[in-house]
Parts: structure tokens; sequence; C-alpha cells
């Protein structure tokens, strides 16, 4: 039987899946809305592709996740408790994001667009709480891990439609790559102040070990270079219109690894943990035993 | 009010396992899946060295995070504190297990045997194909406090309604019964001794204290 | 529990701390649950509770891998390498194999030509079989002469010099603290919360709580250790040290008042003169040893009534001095001291500083625990049993296994009773105590056994030593009568010479001794020496060699691989037997009742096995000893004699009965036995009951009352008697030209002296390793036993296995964390550990618990055949250690013990 905190095996890359499907997805959804209700990114397919690819990676992901479970028969039972699982909440969420994101792409955009979006924030949401609730995973149920789930949805998003638009209409909007650079270096204090707190608070050594191997190269490849290469996109304008598609990839693979590797390679549990240790029939005991925990 | 609780009585265990065989055996657990275990936890260093034995499970907590996150009410709460899992609603998602910070749920998709794939005459007698892939815990042997109420016997009293590891035990380690009756052994040993709870600092108000000093 | 429900009452006896009282439950005719007998909880020391082996019983008997019919052997060739081509055969046919052969060997003789017995007979460790077998020792007594001394761990890794001396000593087979009572316990290498069973743990668990102190002092820290207040992490072998620097601050730096005076005094040999050849001075006359008297001022015999005697001091007397062979001296105005005198001067040496060198523990920890030992033992108080008043002293020393058997386990034991006898708490309640009778005969309790023997001590049924009864040729192969005469000649005895003699000399038999043949037939039942005994490789070559092997056989395994036939017998829940249950016996079994509890079929058995009883009634029949046999469980050979003066349930031995009969007479003389005559309950009413038990006074827990009733002394400090032996013994060997027994019979003296032990085992390294072996093996090998499986013929039970998990230290090398850093090894990692007789590998375990110049394997594990254990692939030490005369100490016995090197084969698979 173990005693330090070990690797929990209950949600693997399929749960990544979820996160990562459903973070990209949702995010995407937002920037789809957001551009199309500012005209600023060209015609209604642009729209439609960006809208059409959210809900795919939504749905991707919410499939991930249906092939782990175990009695996928049963799986409406999991709208039977909206009171205070956050997996429900997103579950119901979920069909009207689908609804209202098919009327929108059908219009092309839209009010319902903004619907769309308004719902996909939901989701987003309900998806960061839903990973923090998870309390047997000290990675996870460290609070800020909410900011940095949401945060990184958005820049995966606006990632992802830079690269759509760039592959749609050969542009890079100025303003997109103004709002991922900002989105970008939110992530970064997000992560910096999650890692940080969970570096602080203690937490299991190996998952630690694991976010410190991350950092590095979420930091270098995630985050700095989309950054750099949005801060030379905005200086260059218009002329080198492939930065920005590049960042965005930057940014999205960027969180994608970052998800991934929270939800699939840090997640070591609780373990076992003694405040104070027994009194043998005389003397004294000894100070408690937390084994495999930084502090 | 009633609040069934375990207490565990660290001075005295010696890590044997009794229970642990004994909670295999009576809840018919697959080869491996084991509600209820003893820890092993060696601590200091040579000479001054501790090892601890430490009787783990399910902590049938006050403020369950597993039933919380649980998205299909498959985990619930009874009024007696007992926290239960309805293996026909349950999907399976094993939220509840990551969620538990006790690492107490289980959820077995492929069944081994003890021996091979074919069962034993005892485990083909006892197989319940409800409990495949979804959670299991540890249920204080629910259907032992139940059968309590109709035949007027005392829990953590008389053996026929006390789960089954309390009764195994060897060493007189594992007690329980209701902390709101201020007569139950439990209550007794909470006033007599000191005692911690385990990740107590959670907040998940759990069910199963440890008795490691007199007061 | 649903209505086709049901629970059945049994006994769990897979271990010496049985018997554990449970129930079955059978739902729809099949064994699903096995649960404490709450019957019981009022009549049992461990609430009616069941060790965690029990739970094992029920996959034991539906695993696909029991044998389900006789086989027999049709490959020859016996050996490791040699597949032995079991085919399966009827009973019949396995019964006209065997009983050709039985008849046979009975025309020859069941005597060889070298005087060995033709059969021989091997059970596992214990006499636990004994409780499985039915009446198979029956057919054993019916048959004549049986050599039992193959061992398969007996005589060397049982706690064997505790058994000889303790029975010498204070009719203690197996000796315990009175943990009901008792408030400090040191505990040498004891690992009771391990292998004391269900009672151990439960008093021990009271005891905790009620705040008594234990401290564990081993190499590593067990699980005893783990529950203990105070773990001391002292070097192997160096026990004795230890305790003789506590003796010696007893004596040399605590007041003498402090002691108990009046006990060392009274009942004790304490004040006996010795003489200058190391013998008692004597009364010329009546030849008793002669104590000074200070109310008369003269040397009195020791039981002259209303004497003072002087504890200590040098006097002036005339006397008669008889040593070895009845030589003898008379001495006239001889200046002599008293045995206590003589123990004071010898123990001046061994103070802590000389005890701290020699055994890594702190002089000021021997001070300390030494002042603790004795405020605990609070000298003087008294407590009332049963209307009798008795010394209360709740301090006692408790000895496990390699501290109790092999070199310096002798001083151990010599120096335990003794420090009991210090503080008056030797057989006294709080105290040290004898839990059973083995040697000593009759063996119904511990005080039937006390006589007086004309030095005042306890008889001792010892083997001849003198020129006119010693016998020089064995009458079986390990030699017990003749090389040990503590070993006593009991029907357990033979299982207490060096039982790997028999091993070793089969191969080569040492100078001037006589050949060793391998029996005509042999058979064995729950035994597996191929895996429990020492250097197991040759060992297997051996048993290859015996020409016909039956074996009682529940599954294939290591032993049986070499069998000629296999018999499977109903296991622990398909089949009946009643036992004796209660009284005083193993370590912590002594009980406030006595009687007998059943073992019955609770489920059908499985496939064509027969009860053991009806296979041992169909041998009798077969070797044509029939009538023999039932005579012997009419005399009791199965639990209980079947008639008596106020009863008479008698077999008619020319009939042959089932076992239901035997059993049903067997029961109704067990109710007649407890009611003296009044109850004839058969089987059905202990089927229905499960045991049947009458309360017993715990005065019988104590042997003190006895003595001082029969004016007895404990036989300490100065051993005369063995001195006396030993001188003997080495003027026969002599006389016949043995010199290799000259190292053993040193051992033989007045008051012991503390070697250096550990050299005894580095020094034989060398010899077989070479000068560089000490650094070629730097670790000592230790074992340790694990609740799991100790004893239990349980290794291939899945449910062990996995709870046997949980804790640390199955199934591998546990080696020091900061050793194994400088090694390079780390945790997981797979190692090889070698000594210079063999090799073994499993996975390491690092650990602060242990001792950096030593290394632990739990249990015994290696195997190669058994099924499910032979995929474990654990670590043994047994292959490592070798079987050695030089590692053999006076009583016959070695340790698990053992100089290995560990390397580093890879990272965890």
């Amino acid at each position: 039987m173990k005693i330090k905190p070990w690797h929990q095996t209950n949600w693997d890359a399929r749960a990544a899946g979820n996160f990562i499907g459903g973070g990209s997805g949702t995010g995407l959804l937002i920037f789809a809305a957001l551009s199309n209700l500012a005209a600023l990114a060209g015609p209604a397919a642009d729209y439609r592709w960006q809208a059409g690819l959210a809900l795919v990676l939504v749905a991707a992901g919410l499939a991930s996740v249906f092939a782990e479970i175990g009695r996928p028969f049963r799986a409406l039972n999991v709208f039977l408790h909206p009171h205070t699982s956050w997996m429900t909440r997103e579950a119901m969420v979920a069909p009207f994001l689908f609804g209202s994101g098919a009327v929108a792409i059908c219009l092309g955009g839209g009010l319902f667009s903004v619907v769309a979006a308004l719902l996909a924030a939901g989701y987003l949401y309900c998806q960061a709480r839903m990973i923090a609730a998870a309390k047997g995973i000290p990675a996870w149920r460290e609070p800020r891990i909410i900011p940095l789930f949401i945060i990184t949805g958005l820049v995966e998003g606006a990632g992802l439609s830079a690269l759509i638009v760039a592959a749609q209409s050969g542009t890079a909007p100025r303003w997109l790559a103004a709002v991922l650079l900002v989105a970008l270096i939110l992530r970064r204090l997000a992560w910096k102040i999650y890692h940080e707190t969970l570096e602080r608070r203690g937490a299991p050594k190996k998952a630690l070990e694991v976010l410190a191997r991350l950092r590095g190269r979420f930091e270098r490849y995630g985050q700095s270079l989309p950054e750099m290469l949005l801060v030379a996109a905005l200086f260059f304008r218009s002329e080198q219109v492939w930065l920005l598609p590049l960042a965005g990839a930057a940014a999205l693979l960027g969180g994608w690894l970052l998800k991934f590797t929270i939800v699939a390679r840090a997640a070591y549990n609780q373990g076992f943990a003694l405040p104070v240790v027994p009194v043998r029939g005389q003397g004294q005991g000894m100070p408690g035993v937390k084994p495999g925990w930084s502090k | 009010m009633t609040r069934y609780i375990m207490t565990a009585d660290l001075r005295r265990c010696i890590g044997c396992q009794t229970c642990t065989a004994s909670c295999r055996q009576t809840n018919a657990t697959p080869p491996g899946v084991q509600w209820r275990s003893v820890l092993d936890i060696e601590s200091g260093e040579f000479p001054d060295v501790r090892r601890s034995f430490v009787p783990v499970g399910c902590q049938h907590c006050g403020d369950p995070p597993c039933m919380h996150v649980c998205p299909t009410t498959a985990t619930y709460q009874r009024a007696d504190g007992l926290v239960e899992i309805d293996y026909e609603k349950c999907i399976g998602c094993g939220y509840c297990a990551v969620a538990c910070p006790y690492q107490a749920r289980h959820i077995t998709r492929r069944i081994d045997f003890a021996y091979s794939a074919t069962p034993m005459a005892n485990e083909s007698a006892r197989f319940d194909e409800r409990r495949m892939s979804v959670a299991t815990k540890c249920t204080f042997c629910m259907d032992r406090v139940d059968a309590a109420k109709e035949n007027g016997l005392t829990p953590g009293v008389d053996p026929e309604v006390t789960p089954a590891c309390v009764n195994s035990c060897i060493a007189g380690v594992l007690a329980f019964g209701d902390k709101e009756d201020p007569n139950s052994k439990v209550s007794k040993l909470l006033e007599e001794t000191q005692h911690f709870r385990m990740h107590e600092e959670l907040g998940t108000d759990p069910g199963f204290y440890y008795i490691w000093d007199k007061k | 529990m649903s209505a086709a429900a049901r629970k059945v009452p049994q006994y769990c006896y897979q271990c010496v701390a049985g018997p554990d009282l449970l129930t079955i439950k059978v739902e729809g005719g099949v064994a699903t649950e096995v649960e404490p007998n709450f019957a019981a909880a009022e009549i049992h020391p461990g609430a009616g509770k069941c060790c965690v082996k029990a739970y094992g019983l029920i996959q034991k008997t539906y695993s696909p891998n029991r044998l389900t019919g006789p086989m027999k052997r049709t490959n020859p060739n016996k050996g490791r390498g040699e597949d032995p081509g079991f085919v399966p055969i009827s009973w019949d046919e396995a019964f006209d194999i065997i009983g050709a052969k039985m008849k046979e060997i009975r025309a020859k003789g069941v005597v060889n030509e070298h005087g060995y017995p033709r059969a021989a007979a091997s059970f596992g460790g214990g006499g636990i079989p004994t409780y499985y077998m039915g009446t198979f020792p029956a057919f054993l007594a019916a048959w004549g002469p049986v050599d039992f001394s193959y061992g398969s761990g007996q005589g060397v890794s049982c706690t064997h010099s505790e058994h000889l001396y303790g029975e010498l000593w204070h009719r203690a087979f197996t000796v315990c603290p009175d943990t009901p009572n008792c408030s400090y316990v040191l505990s040498f290498g004891a690992n009771i919360e391990a292998s004391g069973g269900v009672v151990a743990a439960w008093r021990h668990g009271i005891a905790r709580e009620r705040g008594m102190k234990r401290i564990q002092f081993e190499p590593h820290l067990s699980v005893t250790g783990a529950a203990s207040a105070e773990w001391v992490p002292i070097k192997p072998k160096t026990d004795a040290a230890f305790l003789f620097g506590l003796i010696h601050v007893l004596l040399h730096e605590m007041p003498r008042e402090s002691l108990d005076l009046h006990f060392l005094k009274q009942h004790t040999g304490s004040p006996y003169l010795v003489g200058p050849h190391g013998f008692y001075l004597r009364d010329p006359e009546t030849k008793k040893p002669l104590l000074w008297d200070l109310t008369r001022g003269a040397a009195v015999p020791f039981d002259t009534p209303e004497t003072d005697p002087a504890l200590e001091g040098e006097f002036a007397v005339n006397a008669l001095e008889v040593g070895a062979d009845g030589e003898e001296w008379r001495h006239q105005g001889l200046a002599c001291e008293t045995s206590f005198t003589k123990l004071v001067t010898r123990m001046q040496s061994y103070t802590p500083e000389w005890a701290e060198q020699t055994c890594d523990v702190k002089s000021g920890t021997v001070r300390r625990i030494a002042a603790e030992y004795v405020e605990h033992a609070q000298v003087g108080a008294t407590m009332e049993v049963d209307g009798e008043l008795l010394p209360f002293r709740p301090v006692s020393i408790h000895f496990g296994r390699t501290v109790n058997n092999g070199w310096g386990a002798y001083e151990c034991c010599w120096a335990r009773t003794l420090m009991a006898c210090l503080i008056g708490g030797l057989e006294v309640p709080g105290g040290t105590l004898g839990t059973t009778v083995r040697l000593n005969r009759p063996a119904t309790t511990r005080q039937a056994s006390v006589q007086i023997n004309p030095d005042g001590f306890m008889h001792y049924p010892m083997n001849p030593t003198d020129k006119e009864h010693w016998k020089p040729s064995p009458k079986i192969r390990n030699a017990h009568v003749t090389m040990v005469p503590l070993s006593a000649n009991s029907p357990w005895s033979t299982a207490l010479g060096p039982t790997h003699f028999s091993w070793m000399f089969q191969k080569e038999s040492p100078e001037n001794w006589p050949r060793v043949t391998p029996p005509d037939i042999w058979f064995c039942y729950r035994t597996n020496p191929s895996i429990s005994f020492w250097d197991t490789k040759e060992l297997v070559k051996r048993i290859a060699e015996f020409p016909f092997i039956v074996a009682f056989a529940y599954t294939h395994d290591e032993t049986n691989h070499m069998a000629d036939i296999l018999l499977p017998e109903r296991t622990d829940i398909e089949s009946t037997q009643l036992i004796r249950v209660g009284g005083t016996k193993f370590i912590e079994q002594f009980w406030d009742h006595e009687g007998f509890a059943l073992r019955q079929p609770a489920v059908e058995p499985q496939g064509d096995t027969r009860d053991f009883t009806d296979i041992a009634t169909e041998l009798a029949l077969r070797a044509g000893l029939l009538e023999q046999y039932n005579e012997a469980i009419n005399r009791g050979s199965a639990c209980v004699r079947l008639a008596a003066d106020n009863y008479d349930f008698s077999l008619d031995p020319k009939v042959r009965h089932d076992a239901q009969t035997i059993w049903d007479r067997t029961c109704r003389a067990a109710s007649a036995e407890l009611t003296d005559g009044r109850e004839s309950d058969g089987l059905d009413w202990y089927k229905e009951h499960g045991m049947r038990t009458r309360p017993t006074s715990r005065l019988s827990w104590y042997l003190f009352p006895e003595l001082r009733k029969k004016g007895i002394r404990f036989e300490m400090p100065f051993q005369e008697r063995l001195y006396r032996v030993g001188v003997e013994l080495g003027h026969r060997l002599h006389e016949h030209g043995i010199q290799w027994w000259d190292v053993q019979l040193e051992e033989y003296g007045g008051l012991p002296k503390v070697m250096d032990f550990p050299g005894i085992w580095e020094q034989e390294t060398i010899k077989q390793g070479g000068a560089g072996a000490l650094a070629e093996y730097p670790f000592w090998l230790i074992t340790s036993r694990s609740m799991q499986y100790a004893w239990g013929s349980n290794v291939g039970v899945q449910l062990m296995d996995e709870v046997a998990g949980n804790m640390r230290g199955h199934k591998s090398v546990v080696i020091n964390a900061q050793r194994a850093e400088e090694l390079g090894i780390e945790d997981g990692d797979l190692v090889e550990v070698h000594s210079y007789v063999g090799t073994t590998q499993g996975p390491a375990v690092l650990s602060q618990g242990i001792r950096a110049d030593t290394l632990l394997m739990l249990g015994q594990f290696d195997h190669w055949a058994t099924p499910y254990a032979k995929d474990m692939k654990a670590p043994s030490m047994n292959g490592l250690i070798p079987m050695s005369m030089a590692l053999t100490d006076s009583t016959g016995s070695g340790a698990d013990l053992v100089r290995v090197g560990v390397r580093r084969l890879g990272a965890a698979p």
C-alpha cells in the first residue's frame, strides 16, 4: 500500500482531452463572436468556420471524457446533481451551448453568437471550477487554478482564432494580436501565481517536480515565444502576416501542454499523513509525518 | 441525531491486516480492491525511527467532497452520517475518486479473480455485476447498520450489526458507534484520549478518528 | 444473513499460536466468509478473534491449484530439474502401492542395518500439523520406530535453546511474559506481534493502552519494535552481552537490597557452596549440596529446616565434591564460596562499557534499562491468585529466534532466567513464565511434570552420559540421544536434536560416526524443507535420494516434487477433528478455561479428496496394523483417552471405523473427561456448539506455587548439572574417537561466559570464503516472521500475498537507506544478495529502521514449484545459510544468520 502521493489513475489523457477541447473550443467560440460582433474579421463564413471548429472541439472533449466513464449507457444521470456538482453544471450548459452555437452558425453570427459566447464562458468557468473541486488532487484543488484554466481557454481561443483568420483570409488582425498578447500576459501571471502558491503552500514533491519541468518548456515555448512574436507582429503591423498565427499556434499548444500536464501528469493525490506519531505503551508521541510532500 | 464514526487506536495497531482481509471477504471486493487497509508508515531517521500502522479507508466525511462533485447523486450522505453509493446511478466518471483526499474510492473496470479470469466457487457466489465500472468504497457495512434498526441491536456493540473490520480486529484497535450518543464506546474513547483526524485541514469533517495517546 | 446462509464453528491452527475459534459462513453450500466465533469471546483469551491467516482458508479451499485426487510419480529420477510426471490414480491404486511398500518394509524389519528406523516422517513446525492430521499419530504409534529427525526448520529455525534450557529451569518449552499483569518487558528479537497470534495481539494491545513499557532490541525495526515504546538497534548476536551488562549493573552497581534476596536464598541454588573443581560441595553422608547457615554458623544440607542461608561470602567447610563419572574429592577445612558469590565474581568484568563495545548500545542505555527493570519489579509486592499469596513482579524478558537459538543462545537464556531470579520474578504473577512442557512428562500440565531431584532442583530427564548408559549408536539420524543430553527423549525430542545432522550426515558422515542412510519410506505433511530449511539447494538433493516418499499434499510444492505418491487430504474446513484447547501452552496461550474444540466439514470436499482420519485408517489396515492403530486411538493418540474409570467409549480394535465414528467416540470421551463422566455428548453436539470448556485456576499459569509447595529450588545461577553432563559427554565421545564436538562441549560450564559470538560466524565466513570474505560479505542477513505467513503453509493463497503487500519488506530485501545510497541502490531496485553458499534476489526496500550492517528478508520464499508462490519472485535467506558443524551449538542448533554481500542488478522492472 502506497503512503506517499501517487499519480491518480481515474482521469487519464481522455479527461485532459475534455479540458483541452472544452477550453480551446469555448475560448474560440468567444473570439469568434467577438470578431463577428465587431465585424472586424470579415464575412460570416469566418464565424461559421470558427464557431464550427469550436463546437467540434467542445464535442471532441466531451466524447473524450465519455470514453472514460464506466457506465456510458447511464450517461444521462450526469444531469442529476446541479446543486453542487460542476460536472453536472458543465453538462447542463453543453446542450444550450451547442444549440445556440448551431443557430449562430446557421445565421452566420448575430445575437446567437453572443448567446453562444456567453454560454461558452459559462462552460469554461464550469470546467475551471470542476477541476478545482477535485479536492483529492493538491495540484488541482489550488483555487488559483480557476483563473489559470479560464485564461488559458481564452488564450487558446484567441490563438485558434488567429490561425483560422489567417487561413481564411490571410490577414492578421491587429486587435487580435493585441488581445492575445494581453491574454498571454494574464496567463503568465495566472500560471506564476498558481505555481508559486502551490510551492508556497506545499504539494506532493512529485507534482512539483512535474510542474517544475513543465515550467521551462511552457514559459519558453508557450509564453515567451508567442509573446515575442506578438510584439513583433504589433511592431511590424501587417507586413509579417505569419507572425500572429504562429504566435497563436504557440499559445494554443502551450495551453494544451499546460492542461495535459496538470491533468494527466501532475495529478498526484493527497497520500497519507500523520499529524502526530502515536505513543506505544509509554513515552512521547513524535512529530507527525507527511511522506512525499514538499512541506 | 446519529453520526456513526469509527475510531482507530494507533497505540494498539500492529498492521496485521486482519481487518483488510476480513473486509475483502465480507464485502467480496475483487483482488486488489481494499475498502479497508492498514498503512505501514516509517518516520524519523536511524536510530530514532518509528513505524506506525494506520487503518485507512472511506472516512465517511461530514462534508464529503466526493458527494459534492458527484454529477449523478449516486454518492449520498445518510442522516446517520454514512456516505454511500447507489451503484445503479453511478456512471463511473471517477470524479468522486479524484475528489477524495483519502484515496478511498475504487473503480473496477475489468475483474481479475484471485487465481485467473475464472472465478472460484466463493467468488462466483458473491460476484456482483452492479459493482463493475462504478465507484465503490467502504460502506461502514451499511447492511449491518441497517439491520440494527430492524432487530433492535446496537452497531458497535452487537457484532451482527457492527462493521466486519471492527469485529475482526485482533488488537482492539477499531471501534464503531454513534458519536452523538455520549454513552457509546466511541464517545467514551474520544472523551478519554487524544486523537486526530487525517487531513482535517481540508475541511472534510472526517468520521474516522485516530487515537494516539491518553489524555 | 440470507435464509440459506449458516455459520459453522471451526478452529484455525495454522500457526503455533492457535487455536483461533471462528465460524465459516456458508451460503448455498459455498463457504464465503470467515468470522470470529463471537460465542467464544468469554472463554478465549483473545476475545474469540481469529488472525489474518484464517481468512485465507476459503481461497485455500477453492483454489484451482489444489490437488483433488491421488497421483503417482512416473519419472523415477528425482530432483529439482526433473519433471515428476505425476499422473492421477485411484485411491485404491495409491493404497495398493503404499501398502505393498509398507509390507515389504515391515517384512525386512522396521529398523535398518544401521540401526535407523526405515520409516521417517516430517511435519511442519511447532506441532501444527497434528491439529490437521486426524488420527495419523495413531498410525505412527502403531507402526513402531519412526524417525522424525528430518526437520523442516525445527531444531534450527526454532527457539531451540529456550526449549531445552527453558524446560530444565522452569518447565518452559516456551517462555513468555505474564502479559496480562506485566508492566515492563525487555524483548530481544521476540516478534510477538507477528508470531504470538491473536492472543498476543489482543493482550499486548490492552497492555500498551494501560502503559506497559516494552523495549525492543533487534537489528531492524520489526512490527513488534514498531509497537514498542523504544527500539534499541542492537548488533546481531550480541544480545547476551547486553544482558550480561544488565546483570553486572544489578550485581555491582545497585544496592544488594534492590534484589529479591529472600527469593534468591530460599528459592534458588544461589546459597549452594561450590568446590574447587566446579561442583557443589556436599554433605559426605547424604551427598546433599551444602549451604552456609548463618543461624548455626555451619554448613548444612540444603534442605535442613529453619536455616538462614548465606547468599554470599567465603566459608571454611569439610565436604565432599562429586565430579563427572562419579569422581570424588574430600575436602577438609576448605575455603569456599557460594554460587552467588561465584556469580558476582564472574559478572565483574561485564561492565556496561564492555557491553557497549560489543553490542553497539550506549553504556548509559544499559544502566538506565537496568534501573528501570529493578524499579518496575516492585520487589516485595504480592498478588493473591485464587486464594494463594504470590510475589508480584511485573517485569519480564522475552526472546525471539536467532537470540535464543544457535551460539550465544544458551548465555541469553541463562541470563534471562537469572535476571528473573534476581528480582524474584520467575514463574510468579507479572513475571517471566513458561507456558508449555514438551520434553518432561507427563505433558498434561507443567505442574504435573515437577518432581524434586536429590539436589533440591527439578528432576530433568537428561539423556544418559554415564559410561554404562550412554548410547553410542544413534537410534535416529540426528542422534539427539547421543549428542544432546538436554534434548531428553520424549516424542518431541527427535525434533530437538541437531535436525540438520540428518541431512548433512546423509551426504557425508563425520569421523567415527555410523553411516547415515535415507529412510525406506518418508511421510511428509504440511512441511516444505526444500524451502524452509537451510542450504536448500543441497537439501533438495538429499530428499531426491529418498527412495519412496508419500506426501499428503494440498498442492504441488518443492518437497513433494520428489514424492512418489501424492495423497490429497480434505483440508481445514472439509474434515473432522477434535483438539484440546485452553490451559497453558505456547507463548501467550494461557487461558482461564480448558476443554475441546472441533473442526468439521463446513462444505462438501473438493474433488476426490479424503478425510485424513480415513486415510490413516486405510494405511493402518494396509500395513496390517489396524488393531494396534485402534488401540492407539483408544489410548488417546488422536486427542483424548476413550476410556477411563467412569466412562468407556473405546473402539473395537479389530474393526475398521470410519472418521465419523472415531470422532464421535472422541467427542463423547471429551465430554465425559470435562464433566467427570457425567456428560457424553458426541459429535453432533460439538458440531452445533463448536467447543466445550470448563474454567481453570489461574494458578496453573505459575510454576512457583508448585515449587514452593514441594520445596524445590530453581537451578540458578550455577549449572553444576550441565557441567557434569558436559564433562561426561566429552569423555564418552573421546572414548569413541569423536573430536569434532569439542568446541560444543566447551559450552557446558558452571557459569556461562560471553564469547565473541558474531565472531563465530565471521570466522566461518573467512574459512569458507577466504581471507577477504568479510569485505565481500559485509552485511549480516537476518529474517523476521510475518504474521500473514508464519507457519501458515499458505504461501499459495492470493489473499495473504495481497494483504501482506501492505506491510513494508515482504518479498524484498530491506536495507538501511544511507547504506543503500552509498551503494547506489534506490528504493525498488533489483538487488542480488549472495553468501558463500548461494544467491537470491529481490527488490530493495530502503528503510531507516535497520542497522547499516544488516539486511532483512521477511519470511521464507524462493519457491520454484508451488503454484502462485513460484511467480512471486520473493527472496529468501534459506538458500544462503550453510548447514555447518562449526555454526552448531551444544544443543545442536544454529541460527538464521549469515554474512552476505549485496549488489544492484538494475532498476525496478
